[in-house]
């Protein structure tokens, strides 16, 4: 234990420091989180279920226009999860830092690895409730198993690189100002009907298509629609615009990482 | 070893940036115990947070060879919503220790029994301190950071953490931020002044102390200061006592003598004690000590008037009057021959005097002399009110022509007195009329020196019957 606090550690122990540090993190936030009363951390998931099960009992009963004749359930599945994935990373970790500042006391706890707690936490949940629900959906006959699920979860990865990309930033830029909390609420609000949750970019008006291809999320979502309709839906996405927009996302926030990292002052 | 080297560490605020530390440079060997002194925000915390790496410096570097704690005892970083035992598993994980054993002992150090198992958030105060400082002492590091240590608990508790921290650990090193600098100078080896960025090293307490009382006195400016103008008697003393003990000065000053005192050196203590009386003349409390040490040093005459100017001043008789009744046996005298006049709240022309109100009046009248020690008392004694005061003062030929002794004139004049006095003449003007009275004095040397008719004659002093006789006798 002495050595770790020594200045030079080398990559392997370092790693190790920091897998121990994420993991009693996450514990951490979990029990903070859910307690452990009622169901406790089943919570993670059950939360995110309750929501998607709402919104697709809503949008079928609504028999919900998205333009197509693909099967709402399915529709709503897919487009709600990737909803909650991309949307609650970042509304996790904006403030996460301020709310753990007194953690910032030990040397070994990074302001990376809280969010990295975090984020594992939202990306965790989102999966469990989206695979749980695909799974109950399917042995309840409400849907057709998943055309490509290699597919699927290839969009489904990189919508999660989005939020993780977006609420590093966001996190970070939130200890600097008060301004990035008050707004992106609504602004995740106003995205959340361009995202493609709602429709199929195939379905709208081209001068529409090109306005909503600006956006990031709707490849991401696109491509988890492909992975579950196949053939039967036209999927509309770029690949070489996601992927090079994620990795300047990525950039720009872990900037914002290291300069906020350099200023943190604990509590 | 730990080898601080030229750090820097600049904070933005929205007046423009704040250099906290500038320059600071020290080695910190094993087993050296670095105490460092320090007024309020000079940054002493920010240097102890940069030496343990939570903080990163503007610039400047911090090299350690040895494994350095995170500042202890800062109230704990624990999240309310968990138990303690989670907490206790938080830290083992992070610092990847053995839980068992660390339950173990954190189950015995806190005595905090079934609590250990519910929620931080229905501790008291005094068990997350107990909390915090067994986790703290759970994992073994060759340095400990201890901010504040002293702040909370009980003496039993600290009595535990001085055995845990310099007995069990004796031969570990430390950097020691603490506002007792006793407890500093018991134990640390080496000691540091941090005042306006820069930290000065020093090998003894003594010369440390020095240096710190000397950069905080030159800082009046940062000086809590009481109201301006005390609106009255009653305010002036009940101000004091509060504020008095937030100012660094007198606290540095009242320290000093408290060493003194504690050695036995009742002489020097006594003169420590008037010092910082001299800031704060109407602060109760430690004319209590005062006396003591007058006592102690067998000044019969000068214990009991501090005694009884405490009582005067509202310090709780029942405690103080066991002690006068010493001194009054052991002169000879009998203590219902004059009685102690406890604190009434009353105007100031009401009120029992103490030693403050004779030299406020007595400067008044006659600028710079001062009755001697036995006079002093005799106006305690046989004076009821501080009207009675100055009609002695005003009238009496004996007092005039008796013996005085030449006041040190610097002493007196180190006491701002002029807002104090025209708290006692002028309660019935609002500040900014008692600002133009001592204007008026500032200018006129001659009004400074003896005000006592100027400030008559300017509706001071109101219903004082000793005032209004004179007046119409110059009339």
């Amino acid at each position: 234990m002495a050595s770790e606090a020594l200045n030079n550690t080398g990559f392997g122990e370092s790693l190790s420091i920091q897998k121990r540090v994420v993991g009693a993190l996450l514990r951490r936030e979990m029990l903070t989180r859910y307690g452990r009363h009622n169901i406790g951390f089943l919570w993670l998931f059950v939360e995110p279920m309750l929501f998607t099960i709402g919104v697709t009992i809503l949008w079928t009963a609504t028999k919900s226009v998205h333009g197509s004749e693909l099967p709402i359930v399915a529709f709503a599945l897919t487009g709600y999860s990737s909803v909650l994935l991309w949307r609650n990373m970042p509304g996790r970790c904006i403030g996460a830092l301020q709310a753990n500042l007194a953690l910032m006391y030990h040397r070994n706890i990074k302001v990376a690895d809280i969010y990295a707690a975090r984020l594992l936490l939202e990306f965790g949940g989102a999966t469990i409730s989206f695979a749980v629900l695909t799974v109950l959906f399917i042995a309840i006959e409400w849907m057709e198993p998943p055309d490509d699920i290699l597919t699927v979860f290839a969009g489904w990865l990189l919508i999660a690189w989005f939020g993780c990309a977006l609420a590093v930033g966001l996190g970070a830029l939130s200890y600097l100002s008060d301004l990035v909390d008050k707004l992106w609420h609504p602004f995740s609000y106003l995205l959340f009907p361009l995202s493609g949750a709602a429709f199929l970019v195939a379905a709208l008006p081209q001068f529409a298509q090109d306005i909503v291809l600006w956006i990031p999320i709707v490849h991401g979502v696109e491509l988890v629609r492909e992975g579950f309709f196949g053939s039967q839906a036209r999927a509309v996405y770029d690949l070489g615009y996601l992927i090079p927009f994620n990795l300047a996302l990525s950039l720009v926030s872990l900037i914002a990482l290291r300069y906020v990292s350099r200023r943190v002052v604990p509590e | 070893m730990i080898r601080v080297r030229d750090l820097h560490k600049v904070y933005p605020t929205r007046f423009g940036e704040k250099l906290v530390l500038d320059g600071v440079s020290f080695d910190l060997a094993p087993g050296e115990k670095l105490g460092i002194l320090g007024r309020n925000g000079a940054g002493k915390s920010t240097m102890v947070r940069l030496v343990s790496g939570a903080e990163k410096p503007t610039s400047g570097t911090i090299e350690r060879g040895m494994s350095v704690s995170w500042p202890l005892a800062f109230g704990g970083a624990f999240q309310p919503q968990l138990t303690g035992i989670d907490n206790v598993r938080f830290i083992t994980r992070i610092y990847d220790q053995d839980f068992d054993s660390n339950l173990a002992f954190v189950e015995e150090f806190a005595e905090l029994g079934p609590y250990l198992r519910e929620p931080v958030s229905t501790y008291s105060s005094g068990m997350r301190a107990r909390l915090a400082f067994a986790i703290s002492m759970i994992i073994e590091f060759d340095c400990f950071l201890i901010d504040e240590i002293s702040a909370v608990g009980d003496a039993r508790f600290h009595h535990r953490c001085n055995h845990e921290l310099f007995e069990k650990r004796g031969d570990r090193a430390m950097i020691i931020i603490s506002h007792d600098a006793a407890y500093l100078r018991d134990h640390c080896t080496r000691f540091a002044v941090l005042h306006d960025a820069q930290l000065h090293l020093f090998q003894d307490m003594d010369t440390a102390y020095a240096c710190f009382r000397e950069k905080i006195g030159l800082e009046a400016e940062v000086r809590p200061t009481m109201i301006q103008w005390p609106q009255d008697r009653a305010v002036l003393i009940e101000t004091t006592h509060t504020v008095a003990v937030l100012d660094d000065a007198f606290k540095t000053a009242v320290q000093q003598a408290d060493w003194h005192r504690d050695a036995g050196d009742w002489g020097l203590a006594e003169e420590a004690y008037s010092a910082a009386l001299q800031l704060y003349p109407y602060q109760r409390s430690y004319w209590v000590q005062k006396g003591h040490c007058a006592k102690e040093a067998g000044a019969d005459v000068r214990a009991e008037a501090a005694y009884r100017t405490a009582i005067a001043l509202g310090e709780n008789a029942a405690d103080v009057r066991e002690h006068l009744d010493f001194v009054l046996q052991r002169q000879g005298v009998t203590a219902g021959d004059h009685p102690a006049r406890e604190y009434v709240s009353a105007a100031a022309q009401h009120a029992p005097p103490g030693l403050p109100d004779i030299m406020l009046l007595q400067r008044a009248v006659s600028g710079d002399w001062l009755p001697s020690d036995d006079e002093q008392l005799r106006l305690l004694r046989t004076c009821e009110t501080c009207d009675d005061v100055l009609a002695h003062l005003l009238n009496d030929d004996a007092l005039a022509r008796g013996p005085k002794t030449r006041d040190e004139g610097a002493a007196r004049e180190e006491l701002n007195w002029v807002p104090l006095l025209l708290a006692i003449s002028h309660p019935h003007y609002d500040s900014s009329q008692k600002e133009q009275l001592a204007d008026a004095m500032r200018k006129a040397p001659d009004l400074l020196k003896e005000p006592f008719r100027f400030l008559a004659s300017n509706g001071g002093f109101p219903s004082w019957n000793s005032v209004s006789e004179p007046a119409e006798h110059a009339a």
